[in-house]
């Protein structure tokens, strides 16, 4: 058996110096880590822009930055936070569990999981260099609409080359969850009874390997355009501007789904467990995921309503399709809490929270989905909240859920149940705090991107509350960050599953062998780990699924 | 350990954030100073009636069962799970509300999409970073000035207002708040739409749509007056465009474009003979060019010169013109950089 000979690929390493370690490893486990140290580490550059960009707001007049400045921050802080922070820490956890999720020693790929991991920091170094280069870094925002893009200096290529890294990396990683998730899983780990969150993983990935092709792609014929001399988007030369805004939505859309079916998954486990009850409809989300990945690629155009080059009908049907689906998610969601016996551990705080403010980001979507509501908030302050309530308010809220369920099995260390309560209450006000109040800046006509505003629009005080906001969420990840850190000095003392919970992960040590299993339980429905634990408690009554 | 006071608190809490959260997004729409504006508004808050009972509904659930089902002893919580009639329910109640939703989306936007025949005709320009609009029936044109003063558009009140909205160089777009409503100005389409202001008042407008170095200031004011006013307003414009004249001194002009505007308003030059032009563009990293046309409808280009990257200078020699009246400006900005020029 496999099981057996394993160990000894790790006993070699183990004189070569801890770093070379891990600059070498194939371990999934050690891969997944990486990935959330380099996520982690972009999100606090991310984050750092983020409250640059929200003291200058908190008063009308310059203060603390001038415009290009500002506009380089918000770009990067966009390109960051999406390409580099929140995609890559959810492929992080997914290479660090759906192998253990799925009762696998490894992924398919061992070695083109290093690649694609080593070349995000390759990447978003690259796209950071721009701060030093002629001009500046990329000012155009994540979208780096054209012609504008085709106008601005070097830290536009280096952008460009830094997003064609992280595409790449996205497309191998992607191959490779699909080739594991297709064909390492356990003896009786059918389709059926996968986790949701490799669902999620699964859901993710078929998008990536459909979108960000064309993304690539679109991202080598700007270059081509501002270096080569083609003209694909620039109108001065007989390309069309709008091509750019198709080719990118193309991608970008799929994208959101990209950042939130992990996330997704991760909530709907976490609902379960600490909920003592099975997922009220497991059939229900997998129906969903699937729905959402397939209608993701028809509504892409839904964000250029504004254009009036688009087929206005056509794209808000289908948008306002999506919340079907999601709609169905909530649902199961509420009826895995309902009769349930609800623990609220910190994973769960963060899980519930997730529910309440992706609610918000999912329902103030369906205005910008009618095209006539959308003339009026398409491009203000109004997306700027929706967009933070899905992707802030939804999945962040989600990975933080996974951290702390996770951490212990990563680690073999609890976190400070106390500091993770300070954590989520602060963050839970201060999110609020700083993004409900941009919902009636965008009604009163705010639009985003703007380094300044004048005294006499009415914005003032509702930036300066946001801004309020934005502090109290920093002083909450920096309780995250010292729990996380005072817990590593902490010696290991985390169970194999402290958490009563269901699937796989938890039936192997914490944190687990290089292996992964000494022995599988075995497999007879989606909750393996729970049917174990309720055989040896006794015959009283069975798994479900 | 387990049990704190924490869940109750926050029903309290939950229950007084979303009912002033309504509150405050139905007061804080803008309600529209036009028809188009209004029709918006009212779809605003037909959405608002829709979405209300979801949200309300699923945190009370949600918060429902943080308050009941906490778990307060060890017996196992039932292990039941939803069949395929649930999942049904589940598909069809949010169908059934986007299904009563798009409607009422597409029928404001076929109300405000409606066309009238316009009684103003007004071409929209926007460029690096301010607006022009030319007046196309009154053959007039108002310009902004980059970081000095924005452009203003003078509209009588309760007529139909026809916008044509091109940009000169990358994408903008022209945002009033009040009318709920914005349009993307995009480099090589011209897009139009109307609308019919109903309410007198200053305006503010804005470019929405991200485009480089000074688009927090790429600002425009609507100003909507009676009828008479405009009248009065029209005539004042015509006869300072006309007003404007100079005499020729040489056959040498020499201009300077400086923070995208020109020093320099009115250019002559004697009739029959060839003059040069001296340009100098000290605008770092801007384009600019002159060119001579009959007018700003450009109906007839008489000269024209290549673009000149700031800073730089350049000295352009030009034919002989008849003697006449002309307009010259910078062909990257438009009217907002133009001026008169006079050949006598």
């Amino acid at each position: 058996m496999a099981v057996t000979q394993a160990p000894t690929r790790e006993l070699t390493p183990e004189p070569r110096g801890r770093l070379l370690v891990w600059l070498t490893t194939t371990d999934h486990k050690k891969i997944g880590i990486l990935y959330l140290v380099n996520s982690f580490s972009f999100f606090t550059v991310g984050g750092i822009f983020a409250l640059l960009m929200r003291t200058e707001l908190a008063r009308p007049g310059q203060q603390l930055i001038g415009a290009h400045a500002y506009n380089e921050l918000f770009t990067i802080h966009g390109t960051l936070m999406i390409f580099l922070v929140i995609f890559p820490i959810l492929a992080g956890l997914g290479n660090y569990f759906v192998p253990l999720q799925i009762g696998a020693l490894d992924m398919a790929f061992p070695r083109i999981n290093a690649l694609s991991f080593w070349l995000l920091p390759v990447g978003g170094l690259t796209i950071l260099s721009g701060f030093l280069a002629k001009g500046g870094a990329a000012a155009c925002g994540w979208t780096c609409y054209a012609p504008l893009n085709e106008q601005l200096g070097t830290g536009v290529d280096l952008w460009l080359a830094g997003l064609i890294l992280v595409g790449t990396a996205s497309i191998l990683g992607a191959i490779n969850f699909i080739v594991t998730i297709l064909r390492m899983r356990a003896p009786g780990m059918t389709m059926m009874r996968l986790p949701v969150f490799v669902w999620g993983i699964l859901a993710t990935s078929l998008l990536v390997i459909l979108a960000t092709p064309v993304f690539t792609a679109g991202l080598i014929m700007l270059f081509a355009d501002r270096r080569l001399g083609t003209s694909f988007f620039d109108p001065a030369h007989g390309g069309v501007a709008l091509l750019w805004q198709n080719v990118f939505w193309f991608f970008g859309h799929p994208e959101v789904y990209m950042l939130i079916l992990g996330a997704w998954g991760v909530v709907t486990e976490i609902l379960s467990v600490f909920s003592g009850r099975p997922i009220f409809s497991y059939r229900g989300v997998v129906l969903s995921f699937l729905m959402i990945t397939a209608l993701s690629f028809t509504v892409w155009a839904h964000h250029m309503f504004a254009t009036g080059a688009v087929e206005l009908p056509f794209f808000s049907i289908t948008t306002e399709l999506i919340s079907i689906p999601t709609g169905v998610l909530f649902f199961v969601w509420l009826g895995t809490l309902w009769k349930g016996k609800l623990r609220f551990e910190v994973p769960m705080l963060f899980a519930l929270g997730f529910i309440a403010l992706f609610l918000i980001g999912g329902i103030d979507g369906v205005w910008a989905a009618s095209p006539a509501m959308d003339f009026a908030i398409h491009d203000t302050y109004w997306v700027v909240a929706h967009l933070h309530y899905v992707l802030f308010g939804g999945t962040l809220f989600g990975i933080m859920a996974g951290m702390y369920y996770w951490f212990p099995k990563m680690s073999g260390r609890m976190l400070s149940r106390k500091l993770g309560q300070w954590h989520f209450w602060l963050q839970f006000i201060g999110f609020n705090v700083t993004f409900f109040p941009m919902h009636i800046l965008g009604l009163r006509g705010m639009p985003r991107r703007i380094a300044d505003y004048a005294p006499d629009r009415g914005w003032s005080f509702l930036n300066l509350v946001s801004t309020i906001g934005a502090f109290l969420i920093a002083i909450s990840l920096l309780i995250f960050f010292a729990n996380v850190l005072t817990t590593l000095r902490k010696p290991r003392s985390a169970p194999a599953d402290p958490w009563r919970a269901n699937t796989l992960e938890w039936a192997t040590s914490s944190p687990p062998p290089p292996h992964n299993f000494d022995a599988l339980p075995a497999i007879h429905s989606g909750r393996p780990v729970y049917d174990a634990r309720v055989a040896e408690a006794g015959p009283t009554d069975r798994g479900s699924r | 350990m387990g049990s704190s006071p924490l869940p109750v608190t926050r029903t309290r809490i939950a229950r007084l954030a979303a009912a002033s959260a309504l509150l405050l997004l139905t007061g804080c729409a803008k309600e529209g100073i036009s028809p188009q504006g209004q029709e918006v508004h009212r779809l605003f808050v037909i959405i608002m009636i829709l979405a209300a009972p979801v949200f309300l509904g699923v945190e009370a659930v949600l918060i429902w069962c943080i308050v009941r089902y906490r778990k307060r002893d060890d017996d196992p919580a039932p292990q039941t799970v939803g069949g395929s009639r649930s999942l049904v329910v589940f598909f069809a109640i949010p169908a059934v509300i986007i299904a009563v939703l798009f409607p009422f989306g597409e029928a404001t936007l076929m109300n405000i999409e409606r066309r009238e025949t316009p009684q103003v005709q007004i071409k929209v320009e926007g460029f690096q970073w301010e607006w022009t609009f030319l007046y196309l029936n009154e053959g007039l044109f108002v310009a902004g000035k980059t970081l000095v003063r924005p452009a203003v558009m003078v509209l009588p009140v309760d007529e139909p207002v026809q916008i044509q909205l091109v940009s000169r160089d990358v994408i903008h777009s022209f945002f009033v708040p009040d009318l709920l409503f914005k349009r993307d100005a995009i480099p090589g389409r011209t897009t139009t739409f109307t609308f019919t202001p109903t309410k007198l008042g200053t305006f503010h407008g804005q470019c929405a749509e991200f485009c480089g170095l000074w688009h927090s200031r790429m600002t425009f004011d609507v100003k909507v007056v009676a009828p008479l006013d405009y009248q009065a307003w029209i005539k004042q414009q015509r006869k300072k465009a006309q007003g404007i004249t100079c005499e020729p001194q040489g056959t040498t002009l020499s201009l300077i474009a400086h923070n995208i505007s020109w020093n320099q308003f009115c250019l002559a030059v004697p009739a029959n003979t060839p003059f040069t032009v001296d340009i100098t563009n000290q605008d770092v990293g801007i384009q600019h060019n002159f060119s001579i046309y009959d007018s700003f409808f450009e109906k007839k280009k008489y000269f024209t010169s290549p673009r000149i990257t700031g800073p730089d200078s350049e000295t352009l020699n030009a034919n002989p013109l008849p003697p006449g009246h002309y307009y010259f400006q910078c062909d990257v900005h438009g009217p907002a950089m133009s001026g008169a020029f006079i050949v006598k």
